[in-house]
Order: C-alpha cells, then sequence, then structure tokens
C-alpha cells in the first residue's frame, strides 16, 4: 500500500485519473484509512478548481485594433517573403 | 479541438496560405490572447505581446511545412512557445526543464516520520471553494505571487491545463517534453500554490 509521501507525490495523476488500476487501488485503500491524505487530496482539488478561478487565468483581451494592427504585421510579412 | 468560431482546419489552412486577410482576423481573434496567456507564463508580462507578435510572423513562415500531425492550435502554440523559450535564451536568463523537474520533494521531509507518513498532516483550510477562498485579497495576491516565482515551464503546464483546460497531449508537444515530464511539471507547480495557499490558511 502506498505511504503517505507516495499520495502527495502522485496526487494529480490520481486527481486527473491517470494511475493505472493497481495503484488506483492502492489509493483508494489508503484514502479508506487516512484522513489527513484525504485532506490533502481535498485542498489539491480545491487549488486546481481555485487557479483556475483565479484572476491570473483570465485569457488576455484582444481589442479589433490589436487585430487590425497584427493582420497588417502579418501581411508585411508575406510581401517580403515573396 | 479547434476554436468554435473558427472553421475546420481542412477549411482554414489553404485560406491562410493564400493570404485571406479575413482568416488572418479570424485565427488572430481566435488565438491571440491564449498566445499572449502562454507567452506571459514563459517570458512574463513585459515582453509576451512582443513574443506572440513575432510568433505569428513565424507561424506565416512555416505554414507552407506544417505537416498536420497536430491541429493549428497546437501548432500555433508551440510556435509561441518555441519563440518565448528562444527569447528566453536570447536574454541569458535560464530556461532550464532540469530546474522546472527539479528533484525536491513535493512535501517538506520535515512533515513526514521515517515511515514516510504524515507527522505534520494538512491543517483545515477557513475556506472549502475557489469563491471563498478568492474572497480574500491577500490571498489572490499569495496565488499571484506563487505562479510568478515557479519555473517558466511549470507556469506554461499550468496556465495550459488549470487554466486553459487543454489536454495533457497537447500540452506535451507544445512545451516539446514527454507525457511523464509533463505530468511532473503540472503536479510540481499545483503543489507550489497548494503549498502557498496553505501557509496563508494556516495563519
Amino acid at each position: 500500500m502506498p505511504s503517505c509521501k507516495d499520495i502527495t507525490e502522485h496526487s494529480s495523476d490520481y486527481l486527473d485519473h491517470n494511475l493505472p488500476w493497481w495503484k488506483r487501488m492502492g489509493y483508494w485503500l489508503h484514502l479508506a484509512m487516512c484522513v489527513h491524505c484525504r485532506r490533502y487530496l481535498d485542498q489539491l482539488k480545491l487549488t486546481i478548481d481555485t487557479i483556475g478561478k483565479s484572476p491570473d487565468a483570465t485569457t488576455p483581451n484582444v481589442s479589433p485594433e490589436e487585430i487590425q494592427a497584427i493582420v497588417e504585421k502579418m501581411k508585411q510579412s508575406t510581401k517580403k517573403q515573396e | 479541438m479547434a476554436h468554435p468560431t473558427l472553421p475546420s482546419d481542412d477549411e482554414l489552412i489553404p485560406r491562410l496560405l493564400a493570404n485571406d486577410e479575413t482568416s488572418y482576423a479570424q485565427v488572430v481573434a481566435a488565438y491571440h490572447g491564449l498566445m499572449v496567456h502562454l507567452a506571459r507564463a514563459i517570458v512574463g508580462e513585459a515582453i509576451a505581446d512582443e513574443v506572440a507578435q513575432e510568433a505569428w510572423v513565424a507561424v506565416l513562415r512555416a505554414l507552407p511545412k506544417f505537416e498536420r500531425r497536430s491541429s493549428l492550435k497546437t501548432w500555433i502554440l508551440r510556435i509561441v512557445s518555441n519563440t518565448a523559450k528562444s527569447r528566453l535564451r536570447h536574454e541569458s536568463r535560464t530556461v532550464s526543464l532540469d530546474e522546472s523537474l527539479e528533484e525536491s520533494p513535493i512535501i517538506d521531509p520535515a512533515r513526514l516520520k521515517p515511515n514516510a507518513h504524515w507527522a505534520s498532516p494538512p491543517a483545515m483550510w477557513h475556506a472549502d471553494t475557489p469563491d471563498a477562498l478568492l474572497a480574500s485579497a491577500e490571498l489572490r495576491c499569495c496565488i499571484s505571487d506563487a505562479l510568478a516565482t515557479l519555473p517558466p515551464l511549470q507556469r506554461a503546464a499550468v496556465t495550459l491545463r488549470d487554466m486553459q483546460g487543454l489536454s495533457m497531449e497537447a500540452i506535451c508537444k507544445i512545451l516539446e517534453v514527454s507525457e511523464s515530464n509533463g505530468r511532473v511539471l503540472l503536479h510540481r507547480a499545483r503543489s507550489r500554490i497548494q503549498m502557498a495557499i496553505e501557509e496563508h490558511e494556516g495563519q
């Protein structure tokens, strides 16, 4: 059965469903008995959800003027290639 | 997956190759924000926009040789990642994969007993939802600071996965790392943020 250290080392793989079944079984057994690792995993899940909602997760806005300026640069670069 | 407002890659690529201005504008509108987000993760805010613009020129230059082994979006983001990494190298700043894949343990060994079980287990947090956590301006700053101090490739992995929702397969192609290294980058980044929240919540 995995130790608490093992649980912390591969917890993203567990949450992302990327562990082979036999490792997953070990996780289930450990988590059934270890309240600390259940809390650790709950907090990792909460961390992931929080990262996704944090202000840093917002995709930068692009204005129509910026789009036009980039398109102009792209046109110029293709002209240079010709 | 392609952007919902864009035609399929099969339709779009020939139009881009024919220098169709409307298609240029469509693809820039769909992907430029995401490109700046990725560039920001690797090179920082100050030059992220410049890197993304530079990447567009590189995209057009390389498009005739695009072999379609990935979606257009993944391929464009790989060019952004490479442009950003070259820029870091150019400025003599490290973009070391070794640093991003550092061997340091996820949990401070002092918190574990010799048998690798918890000696100092995680404490309860005051909040149990993202909104409740993010209601604290101090914690928002704390998360932002923790993100800013991550090694560039860890920051890129967490940006693409947990902020932009890309698949691990796409992320590994974009960052040019193996699947196992991609997973290590992501887990280390998440753990560092978790520790930052824990330090704040433990106060």
